[in-house]
């Protein structure tokens, strides 16, 4: 299990007060410096999955294993090697984007001049070098999405889970935030991607997992999926012919 | 320890970057001491201390009237006013003011009152030295009368009160003026220069003493009571920002961010612990200083703190932490900050009723002094009245301590429960 990343075996999880599972026996591998896709249509179980990865949320039964390591009995161990990028703009918007990112990386135990070089260097990398003095609430939606990129690679975690990293940024920001998470594995990091952008996806991953209500339907290496069947063109068809033209909530 | 130092300055940031936050916090309690201080003085005088402004004429302008005067002024109740509009009252005047409520009591000394109360003093003189063989005549004598108007709406005490002055007065002016009268007589009839002196002191002398201990019902002033009232409420309405602060935190998924770092969770709501809490013991220290300093220059009394400033502050921080425990429990229960703050607010408005802050428990009938005893609110109050009050150290303030840990210890667990059920 050495080169394997993460491995999900057979997770089943039902929120309190729902009688429908928002995963169910789900079972996937990830390994390790891959670009890796969870992809699915809204509520289809993404965030879920995530969720329960970072250690953030119970799961009903299943197993799942980062860097070959339990995740209930090693998390104390596993959590610095996970890095996470929320959906939501996880950080505090009255500071300024240094003083969040200090906060982050002294929490993860960086001090003094390596946090200062750090925090600087993630801010120069995401083009906010200039802008580190202002506060969050000031920043534009392109600005928010790179600061909290920065602060979930703060710590230079092995393996970064990123929920709709680029959801509402300008094509500029997009574009920049895709080369530094290609610069970044190219560097070894493992990448778990989720977006509803699937051409973005396509350029971005090697490997994919479609999920759609809590079930895994179809994993691979998307050229191989896309090769898979005449019909597929791309990674949208695949994506459409298998969960469907109906709406979501 | 730095993961603790480094949170509790994200805090403190987070804190004074929040304006409306700092003015809730700080401001507002400062104000509502102001006022309700200032509004309750006069009811808190009449419950303790409250001095009648009395419309007082003398038309007598002798020993009598003198001395009435003179007593009234000199008495702890009472305040004698004897002009209107720069003249002195008449009567017609006096009576016209206390009938519109501008003054409660009126007093009129009549001319004439010392010439009629020196005849029948002459008279129980003589009569008292008849010769068996020249009997006094009893002179047709007036009654003299002291003259006095009530406001009708006066309370039954004050009535009494005035008149309970009046008739010491009275007696005695009566007694001396017989008294001396007699010494006159005896002197004459001693053929001698020296006179007896009247002692006006009395033989019999009241002798006082406060019984004050920790089962003592003493009342407060206004300021006692506003002071401690409004520094409690204040301390609970940090779950405002508190509350707030947890859910933007869990809403904004920084949360999910924390809850990765190692450790940090833990660090987090500690943090939150110490700075919300030295926040409130800051915010009682102002209000007692405001109280110290700042209400007297407005004519409200001074602020007395009792002995025991050790006591002080672990009442302080009992208070405090039972006012954050409630932010933190609220901040895991509501899912946005409107329904926190609505709940919240609502919520210590209610419990500082029912806990004396508003109107305090003494006043209140027996069942509402009875629920009273449910509200935390009560709990620091009733510590803060035992120190001020009642000169209570920590012995005297342990029940209400152990109240408000108790408090804080429940809070918290709900506040442990609620976070882990986000987990699941």
């Amino acid at each position: 299990m050495g080169n394997i990343a993460i491995k999900i075996e057979n997770i089943s999880k039902t929120y309190l007060g729902s009688l429908v599972p928002a995963v169910k026996d789900i079972s996937l591998e990830v390994a390790s410096g891959a670009k890796f896709g969870l992809l699915g249509p809204n509520g289809a179980g993404k965030t879920t999955s995530i969720s329960i990865l970072t250690g953030l949320l119970n799961y009903d039964s299943g197993n799942v294993f980062i860097n070959g390591m339990e995740l209930k009995k090693g998390y104390k161990k596993i959590r610095p090697l996970i890095g996470l990028v929320p959906q939501e703009i996880a950080l505090y918007d009255t500071l300024t984007a240094r003083e969040n990112l200090r906060f982050i990386a002294e929490m993860y135990g960086i001090r003094g001049k390596q946090m200062r070089q750090r925090v600087d260097e993630c801010l120069d990398v995401l083009g906010l070098g200039h802008n580190g003095h202002k506060q969050v609430r000031k920043y534009s939606g392109g600005m928010k999405r790179r600061v909290n990129l920065a602060a979930g690679i703060l710590h230079k975690p092995e393996i970064l889970i990123l929920d709709e990293p680029t959801a509402g940024v300008d094509v500029q920001s997009r574009s920049m935030i895709l080369d530094f998470l290609d610069e970044l594995n190219k560097q070894g990091t493992t990448i778990i991607y989720t977006s509803h952008y699937l051409e973005e996806a396509e350029s971005l991953c090697n490997e994919v997992a479609i999920i759609d209500y809590g079930s895994v339907i179809i994993k691979g290496n998307i050229r191989d999926i896309i090769n898979s069947k005449a019909e597929y063109t791309d990674l949208e068809s695949v994506f459409l012919h298998l969960t469907g033209r109906k709406l979501r909530d | 320890m730095m993961k603790l130092l480094t949170s509790i300055t994200k805090e403190t940031l987070l804190l004074f970057r929040d304006l409306g936050g700092l003015l809730l916090i700080f401001l507002m309690p400062m104000v509502l001491v102001f006022v309700m201080a200032l509004i309750q003085d006069s009811t808190f005088r009449k419950l303790d201390e409250t001095r009648l402004v009395v419309a007082f004429i003398n038309e007598d302008k002798d020993s009598v009237g003198f001395a009435i005067e003179k007593g009234l002024i000199e008495s702890d109740m009472i305040d004698i006013v004897k002009e209107y509009d720069g003249r002195y009252f008449e009567r017609e005047t006096l009576i016209k003011l206390v009938n519109e409520g501008k003054y409660q009591v009126g007093i009129v000394v009549p001319r004439g009152t010392t010439d009629k109360l020196r005849e029948k003093a002459e008279y129980l003189v003589e009569k008292a030295l008849e010769d068996d063989n020249d009997p006094v005549v009893k002179p047709e004598i007036e009654k003299s009368s002291v003259i006095l108007y009530f406001d009708p709406v006066i309370k039954h005490s004050f009535r009494e009160t005035v008149r309970m002055a009046l008739s010491k007065l009275t007696y005695g002016i009566e007694a001396r003026m017989v008294f001396d009268r007699f010494a006159m007589r005896v002197s004459e009839i001693l053929d001698t220069e020296t006179i007896l002196e009247y002692d006006p002191s009395g033989i019999i002398r009241l002798e006082e003493h406060n019984i004050v201990d920790k089962h003592t019902e003493v009342l407060p002033n206004s300021v006692q009571h506003n002071v401690p009232a409004w520094a409690v409420f204040a301390m609970f309405f940090i779950l405002i920002p508190l509350s707030g602060n947890i859910i933007r935190e869990r809403n904004s998924g920084s949360i999910l961010r924390i809850r990765l770092m190692p450790g940090s969770y833990v660090y987090t709501i500690g943090a939150k612990i110490l700075v919300y809490l030295l926040i409130t013991i800051v915010q009682f220290i102002l209000m007692l200083l405001v109280g110290i300093f700042i209400l007297p220059l407005l004519g409200l009394p001074v602020l007395e703190l009792g002995n025991n400033v050790f006591a002080l502050i672990i009442m302080a921080i009992a208070t405090g932490l039972a006012a954050t425990a409630y932010g933190l429990a609220l901040g895991s229960i509501f899912n946005t900050v409107d329904q926190a703050a609505a709940f919240g607010s609502v919520s210590v408005i209610i419990l500082a009723a029912l806990g004396g802050i508003w109107v305090p428990v003494f006043i209140m009938p027996t069942l509402m002094q009875n629920i009273s005893l449910v509200s935390p609110l009560n709990w620091g109050l009733e510590g803060f009245y035992t120190i001020f009050l009642r000169g209570g150290g920590i012995s005297d303030i342990l029940p209400w301590i152990g109240l408000l840990i108790a408090f804080s210890l429940v809070m918290m667990a709900i506040a442990y429960y609620f976070f882990s059920q986000k987990k699941n």
